[in-house]
């Protein structure tokens, strides 16, 4: 008996010892923004967290709000964790403080009682004041936790009347005063819009904006005050603010692939400059062509591994960046194919505003997705250069305003695309990268020219899971682009088709001059002179149609003409990279012939 | 002039939305029809909180109960046209008022159903599948309609199937399951429950155990790729464009255990905007659009089903009757889950191609929802 009891106390060593390795492992991979092992984690860990909760407080429902509480803070603070194999005890603790927090109703949650103890409330005969707000959503709590208490049955109907009090209570401070009587309007009065209109001398439009936008501000707010966080104003934390200072970027450094052209303004900050040809080349955007299969649409100029890319060429220029990267949920989100795999990222600014204060703070400027660039753009990549928590702004780049403009916090945590990166450091790997440039610029050149040609022949390894989403690259989209101005079905969209005319035409401008300067020799480098020179033209035919077809926004359709126009122009580009293509093909089989001779 | 604009993100349509721009304002010479593009919902959003919002909106995912409310209720518009209510297919008002509201017609709807290729099942000497066959049913047919050769590839499967976790879901509505609640709140409960774990299992054997669905990466020296499979799970377009020909018939989907009635249906939705100044105008060209030119197959009117054949077709008529049993997925109820889609096709991946295991797969998904 004994030695069974010893066996199976090893037993039980061994499996939490194995759990405690199978832990560290998973909050090492989360701490480097892995959500789906953070999601592994609290898998392991819901139900036991659930257990101290409702030991603590005696209350199911309120258990399930504190485990749900704790999860989000552990997932926001996961990175402060340094012992990593203590993340039970650790995780543990924040159950613990966030099931105190609510009991002893302090912080934002200091009008919350356990919910089970509501219905006693109610018989300790106080009187409802029907003026105030707050008396009435707590009468309203207590009777939804007396019945409760009588319809056992449907404790999931309870909670969700509590949490829909928990939420008003919280909207009700957060909202502007009109903001906040057209809500009470049509909440708790039960106006129709139409009615609530009129009393307001508004178009309906306009209440159903104010709804939509109070029911977006409820949202925040509810998380906001889950995680027991500062009120956004007024609060009592300290303001700071920084503004770098922004290095000289002259109109020929830059490029409209915008990607490219921030990377390029992030390297200036640091003083690395790089030429824009260099980086266009090296990266291979200049060899990049993507079009969507369903029209002229521009979102094949976005389709790729957005983390994959910037990671593996920020590494190949010598710097180590992290990168904050998430969708939301409640938003519409632009450039699906792109985003489709980020992780659900909470809309809160303490997600994300402290990444950028971090940065900004080491004198380091911020890569950010801006999904509110002044047109005709609708979202490009730009470089955040700057906060000020007073004025709650932040300052950046903007491909239309030279002299940057600023985006609310609010803008930047509403962003539907949360794509954010900074350099940590740059690697001792990149210090030799630059010692031992000359020797390895050829093997680099010879990389990119490989792309080049592999991309063109065969298309882009990046597609979309997303089964509706289809892109054709390389040298096939030409065949795709001219089908969409020549097919009965669609029409082409003009204004997408703009941008893909002006981003392509300098694409290739850059391939031509990138080109020029690799270190190839003999009858390659003659090779690949011919390919620059076909560039060059296939560079002209798309600058041709960029200025038949300019970037502007328009819902202008096109005239047969016209599209006759295009078609020709684009003809025309096919052919000059078509030859480009093989003039590279040509290069590579003579380095190779010269690798064998050697 | 009055301006009705139209926005839309369906591109493939476009000649007949400026073939119906072109009849209204003929009928109407005092209104211009402004039609213009988005390439997706996002950008369609900017445009409607721009001071130049469109009248009429037209998406590629219908926006149940309006939960943008950037919509106006087109309940009102089909109550005062007499009959309009009983034309329309029941079924699809039944999802489209999801919460009571209407916030636009549906279009381009599809449920997906079983095109079999008629032929591979003569070479095989296998009788016609009917609509009482079960899963069990199918696997057999599909193991016995599945060729390879002896290297193990494949020049024929089975069963053709995509990994996509939307086009599982309605085998696991037929067997009583669901991927979240009906209110979209929580996924809790119901993709982990037994109906819905018991489903995926069936599904994930069929491409790991029986071997009759293509895995995703998986050789095949089928020659003609719309046609390696000799049952497949199709939706409208599919079939319009690959299955029509004589030698393809159609079946509904198979019976699951759980003996339940039901599909899942994909349809894109035009409406007209709170922001509309003349919604009536606006209604009367979505109406005109929508139900009085052949714009989109199917209709989404009886009459006009009637009135293009389409009720006696061999194939059409069977996806028309489908219509009675269509029911909301999980991506329409709840935005979240529809987010992380991705996320979540990328372990259907591991469960078929590495065996991870089906119900602790399915109990992890409750923390996307």
């Amino acid at each position: 008996m004994e030695a069974e009891k010893a066996a199976c106390t090893v037993n039980d060593r061994q499996v939490s010892v194995e759990q405690a390795e199978l832990d560290q492992t998973l909050v090492e991979r989360a701490q480097q923004g892995d959500t789906e092992a953070f999601g592994e984690l609290i898998e392991q860990h819901r139900s036991k967290a659930r257990g101290w909760a409702e030991r603590m407080t005696g209350d199911p429902h309120m258990a399930d709000d504190i485990v749900q509480d704790a999860l989000i803070r552990a997932f926001l603070h996961l990175g402060s964790l340094a012992d990593t194999s203590r993340f039970l005890p650790w995780f543990h603790r924040i159950v613990r403080n966030q099931a105190n927090m609510r009991l002893r109703r302090g912080g934002p949650h200091r009008k919350e009682r356990p919910f089970a103890s509501m219905g006693a409330a109610v018989n300790d005969g106080s009187e409802v004041d029907w003026e105030n707000l707050d008396s009435i959503l707590y009468h309203l709590a207590s009777t939804a936790a007396a019945d409760a208490a009588v319809r056992d049955h449907d404790p999931a109907e309870s909670l969700l009347r509590k949490e829909m009090y928990e939420t008003i209570h919280a909207l009700l401070h957060c909202l502007a005063p009109k903001e906040s009587a057209i809500f009470k309007a049509y909440f708790f009065s039960q106006l129709q819009p139409e009615e609530i209109a009129t009393m307001y001398r508004m178009t309906t439009g306009s209440i159903y904006t104010y709804l939509h936008r109070s029911r977006q501000k409820l949202r925040k707010e509810h998380i906001r005050v889950s995680l027991g966080l500062i009120p956004e104003k007024g609060g009592s934390g300290m303001t700071r603010s920084k503004v770098l200072k922004l290095p000289e970027w002259p109109v020929q450094s830059s490029v409209k692939t915008t990607f490219m052209d921030s990377i390029g303004r992030m390297l200036a900050f640091l003083d690395d400059r790089h030429g824009t040809a260099e980086l266009m080349g090296h990266s291979s955007f200049a060899f990049r062509m993507k079009i969507s299969n369903q029209t002229t649409f521009a979102d094949g100029i976005y389709m790729f591994d957005w983390r994959r890319t910037l990671l593996s060429f920020m590494e190949e220029l010598g710097y180590k960046i992290t990168i904050l990267c998430g969708q939301l949920a409640d938003s519409p989100i632009p450039l699906l194919g792109a985003v489709e795999r980020f992780p659900i990222v909470l809309p809160i600014e303490e997600a994300v505003l402290p990444f950028i204060r971090k940065y900004i703070d080491l004198g380091k400027p911020v890569l950010y997705f801006d999904t509110l660039a002044v047109k005709p753009f609708v979202h490009e990549w730009s470089v955040i250069y700057g906060y000020d928590d007073e004025q709650r702004i932040v300052y950046l780049t903007d491909q239309m305003l030279p002299d940057g403009k600023t985006l609310s916090y609010d803008d930047v945590t509403d962003n539907p695309v949360r794509f954010a990166a900074g350099i940590d450091e740059f690697l001792a790997k990149g210090i030799d990268v630059l010692a031992q440039r000359g020797s390895k610029l050829r093997k680099q050149a010879e990389r990119t020219v490989r792309f080049a040609v592999d991309y063109a022949r065969q298309g882009c390894d990046y597609r979309p899971m997303t089964s509706y989403l289809q892109y054709t690259s390389g040298l096939a989209a030409y065949d795709r682009w001219i089908g969409h101005l020549s097919n009965t079905y669609t029409v082409p969209n003009r204004y997408g088709m703009g941008q893909l005319c002006m981003v392509y035409a300098e694409a290739k401008r850059y391939a031509s001059l990138y080109l020029r300067r690799v270190p190839f020799e003999g009858e390659a480098m003659r090779m690949v002179l011919l390919a620059s020179e076909a560039y060059e033209q296939t560079a002209e035919a798309l600058e041709m149609l960029s200025s038949t077809v300019p970037f502007i926004r328009s819902s202008e359709m096109f005239s047969p003409q016209l599209l006759e126009t295009c078609i020709t122009y684009l003809n025309r580009a096919k052919e000059f990279e078509t030859a480009a293509i093989g003039y590279l093909e040509k290069a590579l089989a003579f380095n190779m012939e010269e690798k064998g001779r050697k | 002039m009055t301006e009705i604009r139209f926005l839309t993100q369906i591109a493939y349509n476009m000649r007949q939305v400026m073939a119906a721009k072109e009849s209204f304002e003929k009928i109407n010479p005092d209104v211009r029809i402004i039609v213009e593009q988005s390439k997706d919902y996002f950008e369609m959003m900017q445009s409607f909180k721009s001071d130049e919002a469109p009248d009429i909106i037209e998406t590629g995912g219908f926006q149940v109960s309006n939960s943008d409310g950037i919509f106006i209720d087109l309940n009102p518009y089909i109550a005062e046209i007499e009959g309009l209510e009983e034309d329309l297919y029941p079924g699809l008002l039944r999802v489209a008022r999801n919460s009571g509201i209407l916030p636009g017609l549906p279009i381009e709807v599809s449920p997906p159903l079983i095109i079999y290729n008629k032929e591979m099942f003569d070479q095989a000497g296998l009788a016609y599948p009917t609509e009482a066959w079960t899963w069990d049913d199918m696997v057999e047919l599909a193991r016995k309609l599945t060729i390879r050769d002896e290297q193990g590839i494949a020049s024929q499967f089975g069963f053709g199937l995509g990994v996509d976790i939307e086009w599982f879901e309605p085998f696991v509505m037929r067997n009583g399951g669901s991927y979240v609640a009906p209110d979209g709140s929580t996924s809790r409960g119901y993709v982990d429950s037994p109906a819905t774990i018991e489903a995926f299992r069936k599904i994930i054997d069929a491409f790991r155990v029986h071997n009759i669905i293509r895995k995703p990466g998986e050789q095949s020296s089928a020659t003609d790729e719309n046609d390696e499979s000799a049952m497949t799970f199709c939706f409208i377009w599919n079939t319009h464009h690959h299955k029509l020909h004589d030698r393809y018939q159609v079946v509904g989907l198979p019976v699951m255990p759980g003996g339940k009635e039901a599909n899942m249906i994909y349809m894109g939705g035009a409406g007209i905007t709170t922001k509309s100044s003349n919604p009536r105008l606006a209604w009367e060209f979505l109406r005109h659009y929508m139900l009085e030119c052949h714009s989109w197959m199917p209709p989404i009117s009886k009459s006009q089903a009637e009135e293009r054949g389409l009720t006696e077709h061999r194939i059409w008529s069977r996806y028309l009757k489908e219509l009675d049993h269509v029911q909301l997925s999980g991506y329409y109820l709840s935005k979240k889950w529809n987010a992380s889609r991705q996320l979540i096709n990328d372990e259907i991946h591991k469960m078929i191609l590495e065996g991870a295991d089906v119900a602790q797969t399915l109990r992890s998904w409750t923390r996307f929802t």
